[in-house]
């Protein structure tokens, strides 16, 4: 850039910080909303607050989670941490701590005006920082602010004698090409995205690109960007896969040289070369960043936002009936819970992705019914899960009832009589969603077994763990998704399971991270070796798809990591071959979910998504549903093999 | 008289001869000539060692600084992989080694790039990993290898399955 250019740019800069520091000063000193242009609508805010000259606005705003969604950003509050996570549209991790004004972009630092803070329950973030690091400038047109997306990112490295391009937007990019196929010279127009990115980049030490020129153009509401490529004589390019709709990479070697990618069309998105983005970031209107006059969808069209928060404890109240005890809870929305009657006159519910509002409680209610009370957040479950346990004065029968505000316990005087068991409900806006009992009836937690650590082994208990999901999509390849695979096997495996007697825990049921979204590998791992570890769980399965860079490879592999758990792979296996697939063996690998888990633990990949012939057979339901009876023989074989070492345990089901 | 000088200016000259040989005309004695670099052939397990040259050491270079300049340069060959022609299971394309520090017998090997967020299959985690410990545990007194990524120790790769959080060595595959 020169000199000349700078100067403009510094002016310009200038300029607009005063400007914009003029029209927030504006603004009341507690606004309570705030509206702006983007993306082809007017974004309305209405959790906003005025905090140092910026706006601050609460993570769980609608607008700003629509704001979040047409970025194909997230947002996770991890109140442990203090933690305000948002993941960018191409995969950049920014956190803001409560408290702090630093905050950090990737591998990058900034700091914000004002540090994020609580309040009423809800974290607000520094609205125009965040926009800034995700690639979103603000531009003033007509007395209106308009939020408008950026390639923000350039990379370009040579190897191999290949050059590759990358660029990197706030938004997912859409792109029309206006060069010939047959041009040496490579023109690209992104619609509904500026630019600030140096107009003119000379590329070194590469002899298949010269130069890469950058040019916006059109109207602050409406930019486009059209991106230049010089390439060399007898130059081929293609598009690169890249792990994010908001990216695009292209790559460029001479002829002759093998090119991995594909022809690029005369228009397209990211999305469509994307080879690892998650089927949500995919599922994102890029109609949004249409032209002007295009059709702006609907608000009622925008997904609802996942839930940022757990549910809040808000009160429990106390109340002994003639021969019994009433227990009133209170819950911010709608709950999971999950109820266990042990052996010993013990009951206790647990309230899943719940958090305890209230101060946690060990004491004797008032009547007769029960002897003790305990409230408590429990620590190291993977998910917040808010325990309310009681010592029962006898076998008394608890029921959970729906009303207004949450649900009532209540303990009967009458005694229960079909002895320890489990069952599970959800709550939502006084009704009872669902209330059903969990597997056979039997105790979880007092059947005598071989301890793991602390927790004794319930022999009738496998722990499936479906390989990945939520924010780690795992391979994908072939149109298909590691993560919704590994979880379409699992379901069906849990379902022969249980019809075989077994009890069987999932660490997921749904798409959905099993720690939090983004979570560090550690924790993610960790989390799913801690339900089957706290569970006392029997055996433990790790579902998972295969995918390499090259299509050649193909076949089943099974691992195990622990030498005592050789006998459960192989099994395993030896039931896996022969469903079609290549035999690729049993291994050993210090794979982190069967190193950490206490019991017998094997990790299935069952074929090769990225090679045609597996990905065909995995696009079959039969052949999904044969992986899963064929796991399910193998855990019932190792399970008859190696009964556990106690004259006293029922035979494993399905023996 | 006359015989004897013969035989001192014959001496002399070949003493003179064999000097000028030893000092003049013989190429300098390397140190080390090459190390092992492994990779693992595409069924997983196979190793395939590949001799690579290493330069001499420079002038004023500690032995410290050239063994360390020696793994980086290992760790680095690791991740380039061997010719195209040959099959190998290789690191993604765009995974840099930022750098490797030698602590006692373990060396610390910083990793970034694309594998900071690649999201590839076990089976080629279990390949490129194997032949990284490998190629740094055939580095004298190099017995284990302890990956970061980006400056950080992790658990394992962003979705990935191999444990990392711990040094690896040759008997972890």
């Amino acid at each position: 850039m020169s000199s000349n250019n700078r100067w403009r740019v510094r002016t310009f800069s200038t300029a607009l910080a005063a400007a914009f520091s003029f029209a927030l000063a504006q603004q009341p000193a507690s606004a309570a909303t705030a509206s702006y242009w983007f993306a082809g609508t007017n974004l309305v805010f209405s959790k906003t607050q005025s905090r140092a000259g910026e706006v601050a606005v609460a993570i769980d705003d609608p607008g700003f989670t629509r704001f979040l969604i047409k970025l194909n950003a997230t947002v996770a509050y991890d109140p442990a941490q203090r933690l305000i996570i948002v993941t960018s549209g191409d995969r950049r991790v920014i956190t803001f701590t409560l408290g702090d004004k630093g905050f950090t972009n990737g591998s990058a630092r900034g700091r914000a005006p004002f540090a994020p803070y609580l309040a009423g329950g809800t974290a607000y973030v520094p609205f125009l920082t965040l926009a800034k690091a995700l690639y979103v400038v603000p531009v003033f047109d007509a007395q209106t602010i308009v939020l408008q997306p950026q390639i923000g990112g350039l990379d370009v490295r040579t190897r191999d004698r290949v050059t590759t391009v990358t660029f990197s937007s706030a938004a997912p990019l859409r792109f029309k090409r206006l060069s010939s196929a047959a041009s040496e010279r490579l023109t690209l127009a992104f619609s509904g995205v500026s630019s600030t990115l140096e107009a003119k980049r000379r590329v070194a030490g590469s002899a298949e690109l010269h130069g890469v020129s950058i040019k916006t153009s059109g109207s602050a509401r409406n930019p486009t960007t059209t991106i230049v490529f010089d390439a060399s004589p007898l130059t081929v390019y293609a598009l690169a896969n890249a792990d994010s709709p908001n990216v695009v990479a292209i790559a460029f070697a001479r002829n002759g040289v093998a090119l991995n990618g594909t022809p690029i069309p005369d228009s397209g998105d990211a999305a469509s070369i994307v080879a690892t983005a998650p089927p949500q970031t995919i599922a994102t209107p890029t109609a949004e960043y249409a032209p002007a006059g295009a059709e702006v969808p609907a608000e009622a069209a925008i997904p609802p936002p996942a839930l940022v928060a757990p549910v809040v404890v808000t009160s429990l109240d106390l109340a002994a009936t003639d021969s019994g005890l009433n227990v009133r809870v209170g819950v911010s929305g709608p709950v999971r819970y999950e109820w266990h009657r042990l052996g010993d006159n013990r009951w206790y519910v647990d309230l899943k992705d719940a958090t305890l509002g209230i101060p946690g409680r060990d004491e004797q209610p008032p009547g007769t019914a029960a002897t003790g009370l305990r409230v408590k957040q429990l620590a190291g479950d993977p998910d917040p899960t808010v325990r309310i346990a009681f010592t029962l004065a006898s076998s008394r029968q608890v029921d959970v009832v729906a009303n207004d505000s949450g649900f009532t316990i209540a303990i009967a005087g009458g005694d229960d009589l079909d002895g320890p068991r489990v069952g599970a409900g959800r709550v939502a806006g006084g009704t009872l969603i669902s209330s059903a009992p969990l597997a056979s009836p039997g105790d979880l937690w007092s059947t005598p077994g071989l301890s793991h650590g602390t927790v004794p082994t319930n022999p009738k208990l496998i722990v499936i763990d479906p390989g990945h999901g939520g924010s780690d999509t795992g391979a994908a390849h072939n149109g298909l998704t590691e993560k919704v695979l590994n979880l379409d096997i699992s379901m069906r495996l849990r379902s022969i399971l249980v019809a075989r007697g077994w009890q069987v825990k999932m660490t997921r049921e749904t798409d959905a991270d099993v720690s939090a979204p983004n979570a560090s590998a550690h924790d993610e791992l960790q989390a799913r070796c801690d339900v089957a570890n706290n569970a006392g769980a029997r055996m433990f399965v790790s579902v998972h798809i295969n995918s390499y860079t090259s299509s050649s490879l193909n076949g089943t592999t099974t691992y195990f990591y622990k030498d005592s758990d050789r006998a459960l792979a192989d099994a395993v296996h030896r039931r896996l071959t022969g469903l079609g697939t290549a035999d690729k063996g049993v291994r050993k690998e210090s794979f982190y979910v069967i190193h950490h888990t206490t019991m017998p633990a094997t990790l299935v990949e069952t074929a090769f998504l990225s090679n045609a012939g597996d990905a065909a057979l995995l696009k079959s339901p039969e052949f999904l549903q044969k992986v899963a009876a064929a796991i399910a023989d193998g855990l019932g074989e190792y399970a008859a093999n190696n009964p556990l070492n106690t004259t006293s345990l029922p035979s494993p089901p399905g023996s | 008289m006359k015989g004897l000088r013969a035989v001192v200016v014959a001496a002399v000259l070949v003493v003179a001869a064999y000097l000028a040989y030893r000092y003049l005309l013989q190429p300098p004695r390397h140190t080390a000539d090459t190390i092992t670099v492994y990779y693992c052939k595409t069924d997983g397990e196979t190793l395939l060692p590949w001799k690579v040259s290493l330069r001499q050491p420079l002038a004023h270079e500690s032995g410290a600084e050239y063994r360390k300049s020696v793994a980086f340069y290992a760790a680095a060959q690791t991740l380039a992989g061997p010719p195209a022609s040959v099959e190998a299971i290789r690191f993604p394309i765009g995974t840099v080694v930022h750098s490797v520090t030698l602590a006692g017998s373990t060396a610390i090997v910083d990793l970034g790039g694309t594998i900071a967020h690649s999201t590839g299959g076990s089976f080629a985690e279990g390949g490129e990993f194997k032949a990284l410990v490998w190629t740094l545990t055939a580095l004298p007194s190099v017995t284990a290898v302890q990956v970061e990524i980006d400056g950080s120790k992790v658990a394992s790769l962003p979705g990935g399955h191999l444990e990392l959080e711990q040094p690896l060595a040759r008997s972890n595959f």
